[in-house]
């Protein structure tokens, strides 16, 4: 008890406390000049009446839903990738794994360039047939861009754990589904995909929880725009809060943020306890 | 029979090269970053991407540090990194070892209260962290900036989840010895964790070196600010070109990439043992 | 650049600063000048905090140095912040009891600093001035109707500027024009001459005749708000409703996105101004006129050495929708004095906010052409009147148009940064646009309201 002591007292002053005194403020006014007067449910009535914040929350479930899914998947095709026998294969996951290293100031600062209409990703992708594409200005493809410098940044280090759980499965197993004649595609099935499961399940929580939070990518690469095309609740937080200074109202939004988070996170924990029965 | 051997030769190399065109497009922003650190402030104008710069411009690294105060940025982010992640390994390490190894009624309804701030979003906290602060006295210090980062709630599921595995034999037989908990800790527990410590110190780093809204709001002078506080303002001066704020860039990725060549060793391991597991 | 080598620039000035108080006709004004600053007797600490600018905050701080070696007994604590991030940090500040003693603002900004009562009424007598109409009378309209509230200044203003139409008159002669006769007079003059000068090559605009810049809130509202007036529309209504989206406002708006729809003369998606410098596009001659405010000769220098030592540039009045209507947005900054500092600490900061104007020329000269909201005190300095096309400048910030005054600017100018963004990007529907945006600015006054 005595060695958990500091921890519990860290996290009463600088968390929990800061995050019930959020949680109190949501019923409240507060401009940050005056003192917080009471007003009820007022704030949440107002967000859920106001068309920003609902745009702002599908934005939020779409980069979570579509950043999770590629960061799973990436990471699981990657790791199936390097998890082959030959030369190379460890170099490659510590270059790939740099991404995760780069600081993430200068992965907006690098990707800002990259998505100029004339920049390097263009580039690549014109003589391939695709023409002009305004990956931040167009509202279709803004989330999209932010969902791929998502992926580029997290996926090599869902990579890393994937293979991490890869090895612990016992080669005997594979040797044993080779002689019973399984191909390459049933021994994935029926073999590494549910011996997985654990591990996807920790993979899938930890992504979505990564993306619920973000908050550099979007206010530093397109800043919410075009129009509210990635205005994702985190950023609508802190404008609330910090430009039009309403922290009552910035805090009835993250009390449902951490509303949505919880919910998702069991909902992912039910989810996977059953698939995991379903294999067993 | 040597045919079969080149055959598997040519299989093991041939897998390489898909694998290899792959990493090589995850790396390529990275290599974009550093060349163009390199390049003539008006290419970056001209929107032609050139790779290898035809004329090298070392002198981009100098002209960028000597813009604001950044050596004195870097030298800030360290210290406060450093301290982090000191403290991460620290309290992470004491933490993981309670909750492991000890029962206490509401252990694991406290770890669940630990783990649930990783859903907090940290934008609506500012305020009352920054009250926290200056009832310390702590705006514009070091400890303001590093002080409510020191102990990360998934640090300390990490910790507890590895030394949950370290059987508790050797825990009972050294107690038997007379051995003190804090001995324990430092000679069987420690040992064992050197990979997972690897993880959590690299990370604990990375995020502090990261931060940005946070020492935006503690700080207000040179004195203390942080590399990311520079680099964002970078461009509000006049002729500061991208090309230096790409320098800035790459010396920013330096520090955390040293820390990850010296814990590679370890890492490897910690990846193979990580949490998840249990 | 030390006093010592400057010592009779320094007295000649001094002088200058003293006619030019006297010209104003406010002889009381040079009797309380000359009675010198006051000094504090107990030793005191002030806080004060800017926002940085490469010419601006060096020159503040040099000034604020200089009263703390005439003052032993005062220390000043100067800290500055970026543009965009020193509101915020005054508000966290008020927050936690952690605000400094004076601070500069905006004065887009003062609504909201004068309906929560945060900064304190400022006494004209310690500035220099008998009364306040002659403080009123000598600054700029644009500074007056901002800081000045039921019969009290709580602002002391420093730079105010208009916008010029900046002009690579290289550009203009390479296509046949003369960028004197030629210069567009109207939006549609600007659009038929930005027309001539663009060059494309397939989708990629190798230069664009003219470009309005797209990167953030406040340049949205600075480059909308006089056409919106030009057409005779208003922000808002008696009452107090958003009005951009009637016929003015959408006229408005077709106008701001005329360049690119019907003239296909800029690229709205297209710029390198990644940086928070929009003027970038055309400082790399990649468009050939831009709206801006006075541009420094060494920033134009820093970036197109050859532009500058050439002097291929020219600003102009900036085009209305007719040739006599052609103004600007005119906008500033104001010392202000936080209303929960001791007495005794808003008396000294009176102090220094005085000394820091009482020398106008210096400030020219270091942070030219960004000109002043005091319109006596430098304007017939010969070192100011020799600046190329000084002129223009000062005549674009008289001309200004205000920016509208609300405690909800920062909702108004994102709420209309969407929109300009939906229509210039997504070629959304105008009138709709502007509805969505007007709908969001009532909201956010429906809440300020009841706040």
């Amino acid at each position: 008890m005595a060695f958990v002591m500091p921890t519990i007292l860290f996290f009463l002053v600088f968390k929990y406390g800061p995050m019930l005194w959020a949680m109190g403020l949501s019923f409240t006014t507060y401009d940050m000049m005056k003192p917080p007067r009471w007003v009820g449910l007022e704030n949440y009535e107002s967000i859920l009446r106001d068309p920003i914040f609902r745009e702002a929350l599908a934005n939020t479930l779409v980069y979570i839903a579509g950043s999770t899914i590629f960061i799973t998947l990436v990471g699981l095709g990657l790791a199936l990738a390097i998890n082959t026998r030959g030369p190379g294969r460890r170099a490659c996951m510590s270059a790939m794994f740099l991404t995760n290293i780069m600081p993430i100031l200068a992965v907006c600062l690098v990707w800002r360039f990259l998505f100029h209409p004339h920049g390097l990703l263009n580039q690549f992708l014109g003589p391939l047939g695709f023409g002009r594409l305004d990956w931040l200005t167009d509202s279709a493809l803004a989330m999209p861009a932010i969902i791929l410098v998502t992926v580029w940044r997290f996926a090599p280090y869902f990579m890393v754990v994937f293979l991490a759980g890869l090895l612990t499965i016992p080669p005997e197993y594979y040797e044993a589904a080779e002689i019973d004649g399984a191909n390459a595609v049933r021994r994935f099935r029926y073999l590494t995909l549910p011996l997985l499961m654990p591990v996807t399940f920790f993979v899938v929580v930890v992504a979505a929880l990564l993306s619920a939070r973000i908050f550099l990518m979007p206010f530093i690469i397109t800043g919410g725009g075009p129009g509210n095309a990635t205005r994702v609740l985190s950023m609508l937080i802190y404008e609330t809060g910090f430009s039009y200074m309403k922290m009552g109202r910035a805090a009835a939004i993250s009390v449902v943020l951490f509303a949505i988070v919880m919910v998702l996170t069991l909902a992912q924990m039910r989810l996977f306890m059953r698939s995991e029965e379903e294999y067993s | 029979m040597r045919r079969r051997a080149m055959l598997h030769a040519l299989s093991r190399w041939s897998g390489l090269a898909p694998l290899a065109a792959l990493a090589f497009l995850f790396v390529l922003p990275i290599v974009w970053m550093t060349t163009t650190s390199f390049q003539a402030g008006e290419k970056m104008f001209q929107l032609t991407t050139e790779w290898i710069p035809s004329v090298w411009h070392p002198e981009n690294y100098g002209n960028a540090l000597s813009r604001s105060a950044f050596p004195r940025f870097f030298l800030n982010s360290a210290i406060v990194s450093a301290s982090v992640m000191l403290g991460n390994v620290v309290f992470c390490t004491l933490a993981g070892y309670g909750l492991a190894k000890f029962r206490f009624p509401g252990d694991r309804l406290l770890l669940l209260v630990i783990l649930s701030t990783l859903m907090l979003p940290l934008e609506v906290t500012l305020v009352p962290t920054f009250l926290v602060i200056h009832k310390l006295g702590w705006v514009n210090s070091y400890q303001g900036i590093a002080g409510p980062l020191l102990i990360d709630a998934f640090g300390v599921f990490l910790m507890r989840q590895f030394i949950l595995k370290i059987p508790s034999d050797y825990l009972e037989a050294a107690r038997i010895d007379g051995a003190g908990e804090l001995r324990i800790l430092r000679s069987i527990i420690l040992p064992q964790c050197k990979a997972a410590l690897a993880v959590l110190a690299l990370f604990s780093f990375r995020d502090s070196w990261d931060q940005f809204l946070w020492p935006l709001v503690v700080v207000s002078r040179d004195e203390f600010r942080t590399y990311p506080l520079g680099l964002v303002r970078f461009g509000d001066d006049y002729g500061n070109p991208p090309t230096e704020q790409m320098a800035i860039a790459v010396l920013a990725t330096l520090p955390v990439f040293l820390l990850f060549l010296v814990l590679q060793r370890a890492l490897r391991k910690g990846f193979d043992l990580s949490a998840f597991k249990g | 650049m030390t006093n010592a080598s400057s010592g009779p620039g320094v007295s000649r000035r001094q002088a200058l600063t003293r006619i030019g108080a006297l010209g104003a006709g406010a002889t009381a004004v040079a009797a309380t000048r000359t009675r010198g600053f006051a000094q504090p007797k107990a030793p005191i600490t002030l806080s004060f905090w800017t926002f940085d600018n490469p010419q601006q905050r060096p020159w503040l701080h040099k000034r604020v140095n200089q009263y703390m070696e005439k003052n032993p007994n005062v220390k000043v604590d100067f800290q500055w912040f970026t543009f965009a991030d020193l509101g915020k940090k005054v508000s966290v500040g008020y927050a936690t009891g952690t605000a400094p003693d004076g601070f500069v603002t905006g004065d887009w900004l003062m609504p909201t600093w004068l309906a929560r009562n945060l900064i304190a009424p400022l006494d004209v007598k310690l500035l220099g001035y008998p009364a306040l109409d002659a403080f009123r009378k000598d600054h700029a309209d644009a500074f007056v109707a901002g800081a000045i509230k039921d019969g009290q200044a709580y602002g002391y203003p420093l730079w105010f500027y208009g916008f010029c139409n900046y002009l690579n008159t290289k550009q203009f002669k390479e296509v046949g024009l003369d960028p004197v006769k030629d210069q567009p007079r109207t939006w549609t003059e600007l659009g038929e001459v930005a027309k001539r000068l663009t060059i494309k090559q397939g989708n990629k605009f190798t230069r664009q005749g003219f470009k309005f810049a797209m990167h953030a809130a406040q340049w949205t509202m600075i480059q909308l708000n006089p056409i919106v007036s030009q057409v005779g529309g208003q922000w808002f209504d008696a009452s107090g409703k958003c009005t951009i989206n009637n016929e003015a406002g959408v006229k408005a708006m077709t106008i701001r996105a005329s360049i690119a729809r019907q003239y296909g003369a800029e690229d709205p998606a297209d710029s390198i101004a990644t940086f928070p410098l929009p003027q970038m596009d055309w400082l790399k001659e990649r468009c050939s006129m831009f709206s801006c405010h006075p541009i420094p000769p060494v920033a134009i220098k820093s970036q197109n050495p050859v532009m500058e030592s050439e002097g291929y540039f020219l600003p102009v009045q900036m085009a209305g929708v007719t040739a006599d209507k052609r103004y600007t947005t005119c906008y500033g900054f104001n010392f202000v004095v936080n209303a929960r500092a001791p007495k005794d600490k808003q008396e000294a900061l009176h102090d220094m906010y005085r000394f820091i104007m009482s020398d106008l020329v210096d400030c020219w000269q270091a942070t030219a052409p960004f000109t002043l909201a005091r319109k006596t005190g430098w304007t017939d300095d010969p070192r100011v009147k020799s600046f190329p096309h000084v002129g223009e400048i000062i005549k674009a910030k008289d001309n200004g148009v205000f920016f509208p005054r609300t405690p909800i600017w920062t909702e108004l100018a994102d709420a209309m940064h969407r929109a300009v963004q939906k229509v210039m990007l997504n070629n959304a529907d105008i009138k709709a646009a502007l509805d969505e945006a007007a709908a969001e600015v009532d909201r956010a006054t429906a809440e300020f309201k009841k706040a």
